[in-house]
């Protein structure tokens, strides 16, 4: 290099796209701090400095938010962050097509207020909206407490584009709602981290703004009581749109309304949509709940209901709930009452669980100020994928101590398919500029 | 090449009686519901993951290209075997292997019939959504290679959406998971870029699929209309009031004309166009939609709307929408179809210039089509012996797509590029665009060998010369 980094940016973005160097430690990835970070706040200048970064075999991370860095491996390599924050208009919105198009930088919350001028709503759900942008989102395949209903981002995202380590801007899908029109290419970027371009633009189908909605808060003296009556809700007409089930530990990082003894566990359900529709699942599921046992139901109207949904999608992610371990486990939905004691005889101190009952996920959060055993944190993540493995299930560790996180996948598994993957990944980022190392199978 | 001792390796794996090779049995291999057709070398028919693998690995040692198919209804060229090419047929392998009713979900071989799994799970108080009008006869191992579509798809999205998780067999014989029991797997979403791919990435030999359970209520009715441009506007109108249908479709004065020479299905026979409704859900959801949706079509200018008032009633206005296609057959022998797809907002727009087109190649055109995804169906129907008129439907087939990508829309919703859109993905994607839509197929299919020839533009044809009628019209 003939010139410094920073100064070769500077000349290609200009001063005010190159974050100062005393900033530097902000945009670190597990304790690795880049050499520098770019704002780019044009698709020429994303192509260009991709284009130059991999001419100079520079690695480049991608980041949104940077709500969820801890997701991923620890990167082989970094040197430069290519935060796309600044990258952020709305570009299309159609609101009798119900479509709408963003730069890949535009955070969620900015992109919902948008589109509730035009009386509609993006169905995408990620912890901290405020900051969670679009293409972090669907790089990290993002969703939150209604997914069991409305479906991960992935159901809702009909157009794309990426520009490649090469600098190459490319692009599938369209702005229609219904395309067969070559292959599916949004599937595969989304939940990619990153690692096959950077997103820059995408279009997305719409809702209608639902028109009422409202949440539910049962005490059961339990979990596993408090698994089988969600469960038991869930296979109603008129189940709520989520379904999670807390124990008393998670309930206390939530802030209910009133405490869950110890033993105990809390159920929550959340229902969105039009008002007698909305009104009667709330009734009905708290009478439900009521006469099977449950100790206290509270029911939440708005503003309450909406304010403990977003705590519950932020939890884990917020400043105030960051574990130090936190493990997703995917199973089939019947499996979740299972699932939720798989952690028992770990070793290390009882976790948070929090599970999702329709759309089949537990997650484990271990809270305490004391510092985990590294060997007790790596071999309650390889029990746990051992049992989740047996069932068709997996473990994804969103958090966890980086001396573990040297020694295990945090994806898991090295399977026939990353085989696959590889040649995916080589096929579109020959160089490894994007990302290196973070995703499944390291790549 | 497809050798006779080829043939014979291939009744080794699969049971001699189980290959067909002679051409006066490969003749109905050779189309499916599409205008192009190619013999095929041979077809198998396996009947099990462990035969299907066994026949792809010699096949890929013998250089041979291979094509799955299903039932034959596609509308695309998709299931047309290459030159020199075999097909392994799905037939045999058409069993519901489980229902699982606590996690709905269902297990299935690639053969089985779409709606057979539906009926089969309705029992259950579930449903299989996807619902191609081809439906009594497609495969859902053809359903996944398409990513099939169907008037029910409007509310709860394509294939995709409801495809848990495969084994699929790639080109050399290995047999691979992709996706699984959960909703959510680790890594690349490899089951979502192989639904949709025609093929082109392997077979599908296991499918777990997602199912709905039964809404409370279903309530369906008939918005009749003096012209199609007047319910192009009570589209608009409803989903404009956000409101999205569990099915919204739109039949033209033509079709039912056609429709009720072979059916009563209650269609008005003066009306110029008729829509569809259903709306499903909550009984307290259907009963306010159903009063904002009878406004907005009122409002727009319905000259009537009826309402179904029980099953009967509701499956009457369905066998009308479903057996529009079939009823063409009473208009004209030859038809040709148009797949294209636009904002929901330019229907008006699109269909006027539908008839433009109509008038300038003197070409018949009927519409039947889901108008609530913006997916058209413009559909040419002539003679083939009259001279030249099969070259004018390609060429008003080749404007109604230019003017449907030039408003913003695509080339296909549901059925596919295959063999008879490739020339035109130009139209949509660029050389970039397509390069990496290439590196995808080439980590899949390293040799592509599985139904190579389809997709991507190269110039080459299997185009027989001239339209026919179909066996599968259905759409």
């Amino acid at each position: 290099m003939t010139s410094t980094l920073p100064e070769k940016l500077a000349s290609l973005l200009g001063n005010h796209g190159v974050v100062p160097a005393n900033r530097l430690a902000e945009y670190s990835i597990d304790g690795l701090v880049p050499a520098s970070v770019v704002q780019p706040t044009s698709r020429e200048a994303i192509a260009e400095v991709l284009r130059w970064a991999a001419a100079e075999k520079l690695a480049v991370s991608p980041r949104g938010g940077g709500t969820q860095m801890s997701l991923g491996n620890t990167p082989s390599k970094l040197d430069l962050v290519m935060d796309l924050s600044k990258y952020h208009r709305l570009l299309d919105y159609q609101p009798a097509d119900l479509t709408a198009t963003v730069e890949a930088g535009i955070t969620l919350e900015a992109f919902q207020r948008e589109l509730a001028q035009g009386g509609n709503l993006a169905s995408l759900e990620a912890p901290m909206a405020d900051r969670a942008t679009i293409g972090g989102i669907l790089a990290a395949n993002s969703s939150g407490p209604l997914r069991h209903s409305y479906g991960p981002a992935r159901d809702w995202l009909i157009g794309i584009s990426i520009v490649g380590p090469d600098g190459g801007e490319t692009k599938a899908g369209g702005k229609v709602v219904k395309n067969v029109t070559g292959y599916d290419l949004n599937k595969l970027y989304t939940g990619s981290l990153g690692t096959l371009g950077v997103i820059v633009e995408a279009t997305f189908k719409l809702a209608p703004f639902p028109t009422d909605s409202g949440a539910l808060v049962a005490v059961f003296p339990s979990m596993q009581t408090a698994m089988d009556e969600a469960r038991n809700l869930l296979a109603q007409i008129y189940s709520p749109q989520g379904v999670h089930i807390v124990n008393a530990l998670t309930a206390e990082k939530l802030d209910l309304p009133f405490n869950v003894p110890t033993d105990g566990a809390c159920v929550m359900a959340f229902c969105s949509g039009r008002s007698r529709a909305v009104q009667r699942r709330l009734e009905e599921s708290a009478t439900l709940l009521l006469e099977r046992n449950a100790s206290q139901v509270e029911r939440l109207d708005e503003p309450s209901g909406a304010a403990l949904l977003r705590r519950l999608t932020d939890l884990g992610w917020s400043a105030a709930t960051t574990p130090q371990l936190s493990l997703k486990i995917n199973v089939s939905p019947s499996l979740v009452p299972k699932a939720i004691a798989w952690h028992q005889n770990s070793g290390i101190d009882p976790p948070g669980i929090l599970a999702d009952a329709g759309f089949g996920s537990v997650r484990l959060f271990w809270w305490g100020e004391e510092a985990l055993p590294i060997s007790g944190v790596i071999e309650a993540i390889v029990r746990l994928r051992a049992i989740a493995q047996e069932s068709g299930g997996s473990v994804v560790v969103e958090h966890c101590p980086l001396p573990a996180k040297a020694q295990v996948d945090v994806w898991g598994d090295t399977s026939v398919e990353v085989e696959l993957m590889r040649r995916i990944k080589h096929a579109f980022d020959p160089l490894g500029t994007l990302n290196p190392g973070r995703f499944m199978g390291r790549l | 090449m497809v050798t006779a001792k080829f043939i014979q390796q291939l009744g080794a794996i699969v049971g001699a009686e189980d290959v067909i090779s002679h051409p006066e049995d490969l003749l109905v291999y050779e189309y499916d519901g599409s205008v192009d057709r190619s013999m095929p070398g041979a077809v198998v028919f396996p009947t099990c993951t462990e035969e299907v693998s066994r026949v792809l690995a010699l096949a890929h040692r013998e250089g041979v290209p291979v094509v799955g198919r299903g039932s034959g209804t596609g509308l695309s060229g998709g299931a047309i075997a290459p030159e020199g090419g075999i097909q392994i047929a799905f037939t045999k392998m058409n069993h519901i292997l489980e229902v699982d009713t606590e996690n709905r979900t269902a297990t299935i071989e690639p053969g089985v019939v779409n709606l057979d799994l539906d009926n089969y799970v309705r029992k259950f108080g579930m449903r299989y959504a996807p619902d191609p009008s081809s439906q009594k006869a497609c495969s859902l191992g053809g359903n996944i290679a398409e990513n099939a579509g169907g008037p029910h798809c409007l509310a709860y999205g394509t294939t995709t959406n409801h495809v848990l998780g495969m084994e699929v067999v790639l080109e050399d014989g290995t047999v691979m998971n992709l996706g699984g029991p959960t909703r959510e797997t680790p890594g690349y979403d490899l089951r979502g870029v192989f639904v949709g791919s025609e093929g082109t990435f392997g077979v599908a030999t296991k499918i777990m699929v997602r199912l709905l359970p039964l809404p409370e209520m279903v309530k369906t009715f008939l918005g009749i209309f003096p012209d199609i441009d007047t319910a192009c506007t009570a589209v608009s109108a409803i989903i404009g009031h956000g409101i999205v249908p569990a099915a919204l479709e739109m039949i033209d004065a033509l079709s039912i004309k056609a429709v009720q020479s072979v059916t009563d299905a209650g269609y008005p026979a003066d009306a110029g166009a008729v829509l569809l409704v259903e709306l499903e859900g909550l009984k307290e959801e259907v009963e306010d939609v159903t009063k904002e949706v009878e406004s907005a079509l009122w409002d727009t200018g319905a000259r009537d709307v009826r309402i179904a008032e029980d099953p009967a009633d509701r499956e009457k206005l369905w066998v009308g929408r479903k057996t529009a296609f079939g009823a063409f057959g009473t208009i004209a022998p030859n038809y040709y179809l148009v797949d294209g797809v636009v904002p929901r907002t330019r229907l008006a727009q699109v269909m006027r210039k539908v008839s433009e087109v109509s008038e300038k190649y003197r070409i018949t055109i009927a519409n039947v089509f889901h108008a609530g995804d913006g997916n058209l169906h413009p559909c040419m129907l002539f003679d083939e012996r009259e001279p030249g008129v099969s070259e004018r439907a390609a060429q008003a087939a080749q404007e109604l797509m230019e003017y449907c990508v030039g408003v913003g829309g695509t080339l296909s919703g549901e059925h596919g590029i295959g063999l008879e859109k490739k020339e035109y993905m130009p139209l949509v994607f660029n050389e970039a665009d397509l390069d990496q839509m290439r590196k995808v197929r080439d980590a899949f299919a390293p040799s592509n060998r599985m139904n190579p020839g389809k997709i991507f533009p190269d110039g080459v044809s299997y185009h027989a010369g001239s339209h026919r009628a179909a066996p599968g019209m259905y759409i």
